[in-house]
């Protein structure tokens, strides 16, 4: 797969998080991605956002869904969590898996 | 302060989103968010080509933020509500930014823009025009920033608070995991500093937990000395600016101050203590 569609609007020194998740470097290298699409009825959700919780059920990160749905997250290698929220009360976790150089799919259907 | 008097709830904005003296401001760094849709009436401001400096690094000075607020339409007496996506991060930091030039009759609406989005409330594409105003600031509060000479001085004498996530933290991360990962500075934490990440203070939806809830956590949990004074910092500032208005603003401490230099300053700088793993 090609991947959600990201903003390209962050930068180094900002800290906040483009809706969809940053853009995924062309050498996944040494980062550990998570990445996915939120649907319902297999369309895309792009109103929702996509919460990254660590083993501990802690919170780690959060993106607002792009307009596809999609999220995307920079992780250490690990079992995650990743939770979607959206409009109507939808709170659903998925649990994801996370390897250095390697990018972890997780489709939701919400 | 009492909670009224810093922060509003959607029903509130809905019911004054129109009022003259209210000025509704979404503040964030990406501003793409306020141009797809935004709450009715309300202008932007951008955190970066707004609120920083373009050339330093540190804030636009007391003429620049007069200028800003002038053009934008804000006036002095008006009543400015401030929120933004990422969980109200920017719109926190502009919050303790207006009030560190002075302006005193500031609020948070409450959830942000996620929860406002998540309850499914209008948002629109109408820019409004505000005529242009001659706003006033005062000098820096000083009393709510501190800086780097600062924070060394105050490793094992005053409570610091580290906002951050848990693996930022420790050093396994270097940045949230919402961005990729830099290389450019070290991983860790002052010595001596607590972890709260600022999301303990947060619900799912985005809204500030209890003042019980957060008197627990910084007090039970996490070890903070109340009689102490307080630093907290995160990465760029914007995240313990959140932080800075849970413990200044919702628990009345005193003698908070927010640290925004942060890791991506400390981290770098030549010589000074740094710890790593989880803490004490």
């Amino acid at each position: 797969m090609s991947g959600p569609e990201v903003s390209a609007a962050v930068s180094a020194d900002g800290c906040g998080a483009p809706a969809g998740g940053a853009a995924r470097p062309a050498d996944v290298g040494n980062q550990a991605v998570v990445e996915g699409r939120v649907t319902r009825g297999g369309e895309a959700v792009p109103v929702g956002y996509a919460r990254l919780l660590n083993e501990g059920g802690d919170f780690v990160a959060e993106v607002p869904l792009g307009t596809d749905g999609g999220f995307r997250f920079f992780a250490a290698p690990g079992s995650w969590t990743v939770r979607v929220l959206a409009p109507g009360g939808v709170n659903t976790d998925r649990p994801v898996i996370a390897q250095t150089g390697q990018v972890a799919a997780v489709e939701v259907s919400v | 302060m009492s909670r009224p008097d810093v922060l509003v709830d959607a029903d509130w904005v809905e019911a004054h989103q129109n009022d003259p003296g209210v000025a509704i401001v979404e503040v964030d760094e990406d501003t793409s968010a306020y141009d797809t849709g935004h709450i009715a009436n309300a202008i932007k401001i951008d955190w970066k080509k707004d609120l920083q400096d373009p050339v330093r690094r540190d804030f636009v000075d007391q003429a620049g933020f007069e200028a800003l607020l002038s053009e934008r339409g804000i006036s002095n007496d008006d009543t400015v509500i401030l929120y933004g996506g990422n969980n109200n991060w920017f719109a926190a930091y502009a919050y303790w930014y207006f009030r560190l030039y002075g302006h005193q009759n500031v609020k948070l609406l409450d959830g942000g823009r996620k929860k406002w989005e998540l309850d499914s409330r209008e948002l629109v594409k109408e820019v409004p025009d505000r005529p242009k105003t001659s706003y006033t600031a005062q000098e820096q509060d000083a009393s709510i920033r501190a800086l780097r000479d600062e924070v060394v001085a105050a490793i094992g004498k005053r409570n610091l608070v580290d906002v951050r996530s848990p693996d930022e933290f420790s050093g396994r991360l270097l940045a949230p995991a919402h961005l990729p990962q830099e290389q450019a500075q070290r991983g860790g934490h002052i010595p001596t500093a607590k972890n709260v990440p600022w999301s303990k203070a947060a619900n799912d939806n985005g809204t500030f937990r209890s003042d019980d809830e957060l008197r627990a956590l910084y007090g039970d949990e996490a070890g903070l000395d109340f009689a102490k004074d307080t630093i907290a910092y995160c990465r760029i500032g914007e995240r313990s600016a959140h932080t800075w208005f849970v413990l200044h603003e919702l628990l009345d401490q005193p003698n908070v101050k927010n640290y925004d230099g942060s890791w991506t300053e400390y981290g770098s700088l030549v010589g000074v203590p740094i710890e790593i793993g989880d803490g004490q």
